[in-house]
């Protein structure tokens, strides 16, 4: 893919390859439209994984459309391999990723402000400083904000110090210092919420890369995991690797052993649970309840959970004409919120929509994907995979397709599949911004 | 079932008697009947038509909070409400769940007294496949009430995890809140380590894992039954109860008991705050 001169019809010949890795995602446009019909003015809002996936596809399939990016960072920096950042794996600016390739090699325009404001009768975006974008279709890929408050004593205030570092930024740094100056012997809590929430099996990735920070750099410390769930995602194969890598160094307290936090004390790094059980940390992470990000509801497309609903087939918000919701921000389990699925989604959502404004029929059969790696230990690594579809109306997962690693493996293919985890980072940051690995 | 402190619950306010709210409450039953047929889910259970022996349940007085989607039909929070404040005859009596797209339809079913307030509580229950819930509830002076809820269930490969292969111990935990403000009901939270073997698993030598559930579960105040619960196979593993206790009761010791089909009991005692 050097040419920059990418047309049309490679990139409709690529996406008939749907199953090839990345590229998965939905089926071709049907028919050729006319130059003429393939003008119209999308507005994407959010330069995440979803956003900046969606502006970009929407360049290649149709390059005559006018496609606007609104984003508030200049660089973007990503959740996935945080935690590796915060296990000293990993440098935090190898998760930075800039938009210059979408702006000067696909012709996105990208406004890097904050929207404000949807006008949804006047198809308008509002920005912060009150001017306008119009468009024909709006894209929102938002991800998530947090429910403060909810849980009792955790508001923003006190995400300062007990943080959550469950967007990217400021909040991570802090998270890694308070990790550096905790003394050998510490605690380390992880307050893990309900579902759904924003990466399934993140809070378990976070605690293995801190165990390997200890097992590093503080050897007398523990992990604490308190968990307002019973069960969690590729549970057996997280508590298996936890006990090769860290031996007991990680407990993991579920919800019917009484794991459910319902108030912080982020002063005193103190949490209690459902039944009155105090526990005090030395660094207290709390993952919050969580919903769609703001602008969503700003444009009156959540439901009572504080989600998205949309159209299974195409993303279509319910509850808004013109408007396609994709990423975390949606309703669309069984599908997890993670970065492949906003990858994925996004793709078949620019299909959809530069079908829809040339005139063409809707993608048929539109498919999804997703693998979410987890990194337990350096060498040590695990995946989930599924493959999605629409079926009688409604999203399920294809019967048979995906699967989980093995519980018996070999330390060659746990080693392996770390090793891939990285070629995967590498490879969705190049689809979705373009940008290539530091080398 | 009478209670003895009965005589000690002041009528409650009649809050519903305000103008819009009576307004928006006609106009709720309006909507309403266009949709009673389509809702009547109870009618196709056989041991609910059974319990209402030809009693009309009113569809608009019992609310029903349960996700509209889960990816772990293992264990999906349930919550019933009787919104709007009542009359102690008015209130709760009996209260029946049905989750009628299970292999049996029964949840559980419970004895409620005055004491315990309007007789909100909440549980965690197992449900097979997307199909719709239904409660009935039966009021002191034989009124019926129902409502039902949608729950959609979807197998989600990276959510759900291998259960827990169902210890033996029976565990309980519970906790009355102490911080109670005036007016205010006190919370109490139940939870007995417990893994309710349906009967229906299957090990992975192919063999089926016996039956072996909490059958029942009772709640005395001051040696008092206020609470009295069957459960059956629905109910999830570890099974949780949320209720609530007035605290013009005059508060006093709970004593909570669950019993196993086998017969063993496992209990647990929580102090009840007065007003
Ligand atoms: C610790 C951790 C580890 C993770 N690991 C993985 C992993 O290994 N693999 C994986 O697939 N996923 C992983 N995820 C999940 C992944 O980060 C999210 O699923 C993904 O970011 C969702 O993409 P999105 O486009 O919906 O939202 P985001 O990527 O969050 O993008 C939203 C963007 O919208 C912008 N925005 C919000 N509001 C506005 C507004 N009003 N105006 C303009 N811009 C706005 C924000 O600035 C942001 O840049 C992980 C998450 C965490 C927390």
């Amino acid at each position: 893919m050097k040419n920059s001169a990418f047309n049309r019809r490679n990139a409709l010949k690529l996406m008939g390859t749907g199953g090839l890795g990345l590229l998965f995602g939905g089926a071709a446009v049907r028919g050729s439209p006319s130059p003429s019909s393939r003008s119209g003015r999308v507005v994407v809002v959010g330069g995440g994984f979803g956003g900046a996936t969606a502006a970009k596809y929407l360049k290649r399939i149709s390059p005559g459309l006018e496609v606007t990016l609104v984003e508030p960072a200049k660089r973007y920096y990503t959740c996935p391999f945080t935690n590796l950042y915060l296990a000293g794996l990993r440098e935090f600016e190898s998760l930075g990723h800039g938009y210059n390739e979408l702006r000067g090699r696909y012709g996105v325009r990208v406004v890097h402000a904050m929207a404000k404001d949807v006008n949804v009768s006047g198809k308008k975006v509002v920005l912060e400083d009150g001017s306008e974008l119009p468009w024909d279709r709006l894209v929102l890929s938002p991800g998530i904000d947090f429910r403060w408050g909810e849980l009792e004593g955790y508001d923003k205030a006190a995400s300062q110090k007990a943080p959550h570092a469950w967007k990217a930024g400021p909040q991570t740094h802090l998270l890694r210092r308070q990790l550096e100056a905790m003394e050998d012997g510490g605690t380390f809590i992880l307050v893990a919420p309900a579902n759904p929430y924003r990466c399934p099996p993140g809070p378990y990735e976070r605690v293995s890369m801190i165990a390997h920070y200890m097992e590093t750099h503080k050897p007398r410390s523990k992990v604490l995991v308190l968990d307002a769930k019973d069960t969690f995602s590729k549970q057996g194969l997280f508590q298996q690797g936890w006990r090769e890598n860290y031996g007991d160094r990680i407990e993991w307290v579920g919800r019917s052993d009484d794991g459910r936090v319902v108030r912080v004390d982020a002063d005193k790094l103190e949490v209690e649970t459902e039944f009155g059980t105090i526990h005090k940390a030395d660094v207290l992470n709390v993952v919050p309840p969580q919903k769609a990000g703001a602008i969503a509801e700003r444009a009156g497309v959540t439901d009572e959970t504080g989600w998205v609903p949309v159209d299974p087939g195409t993303f279509r918000a319910r509850r808004a004409e013109g408007i396609y919701v994709i990423g975390d921000a949606t309703e669309a389990a069984p599908m997890p919120k993670s970065g492949f699925v906003a990858n994925s989604q996004a793709k078949a959502v620019a299909r959809a929509i530069a079908a829809e404004l040339a005139g063409l029929d809707p993608v048929e059969e539109p498919g999804w994907a997703n693998t979410c790696y987890s990194v337990i230990a350096p060498d040590y690594g695990i995946t989930v995979a599924n493959v999605y579809e629409v079926h009688d109306g409604e999203l399920r997962e294809v019967p048979g397709s995906g699967g989980v690693s093995p519980m018996e493996a070999t330390p060659a293919f746990r080693s392996r599949e770390a090793a891939y985890a990285e070629s995967w980072y590498a490879a969705i940051a190049q689809d979705t911004w373009g940008t290539r690995p530091a080398s | 079932m009478t209670h003895p402190h009965k005589t000690r619950l002041s009528a409650p306010p009649s809050g519903s008697s305000h103008p819009l709210r009576r307004i928006i409450g006609l106009f709720a039953a309006v909507l309403f009947l266009g949709t009673t047929a389509a809702e009547a889910r109870w009618e196709r259970i056989p041991e609910a038509v059974a319990l209402l022996d030809g009693a009309e349940p009113r569809a608009d007085a019992l609310e029903l909070d349960l996700p509209t989607v889960t990816q772990n039909g293992s264990s999906v929070p349930l919550t019933v409400k009787f919104p709007g404040s009542r009359a102690v005859e008015q209130t709760v009596e009996a209260l029946y769940l049905f989750a009628p797209g299970n292999p049996s339809p029964e949840i559980a079913e419970f004895s409620l007294t005055p004491a315990l307030g309007n007789g909100e509580l909440s549980t965690r229950i197992r449900l097979n496949q997307t199909q719709t819930v239904v409660a009935l509830a039966r009021t002191r002076s034989g009124d019926w009430l129902a409502g039902t809820r949608e729950v959609r269930v979807t197998v989600s490969g990276c959510i759900t995890a291998n259960q827990n292969n169902g210890e033996n111990a029976m565990e309980p935990r519970a906790r009355a809140n102490n911080r109670v403000r005036p007016g205010q009901l006190v919370d109490v939270r139940t939870l007995l380590r417990h893994p309710m073997e349906t009967g229906l698993r299957e090990r992975d030598d192919g063999t089926v894992v016996p039956e072996r559930i909490i059958q029942s579960f009772e709640a005395r105040l001051n040696g008092e039954t206020i609470l009295s619960a069957r459960f059956h196979r629905a109910v999830a593993a570890n099974p949780y109860l949320l209720f609530h206790v007035d605290p013009r009761t005059g508060g006093g010791t709970l004593e909570l008991t669950w019993t196993e089909d086998t017969g063993d009991s496992a209990s647990a005692t929580v102090e009840i705050p007065s007003a």
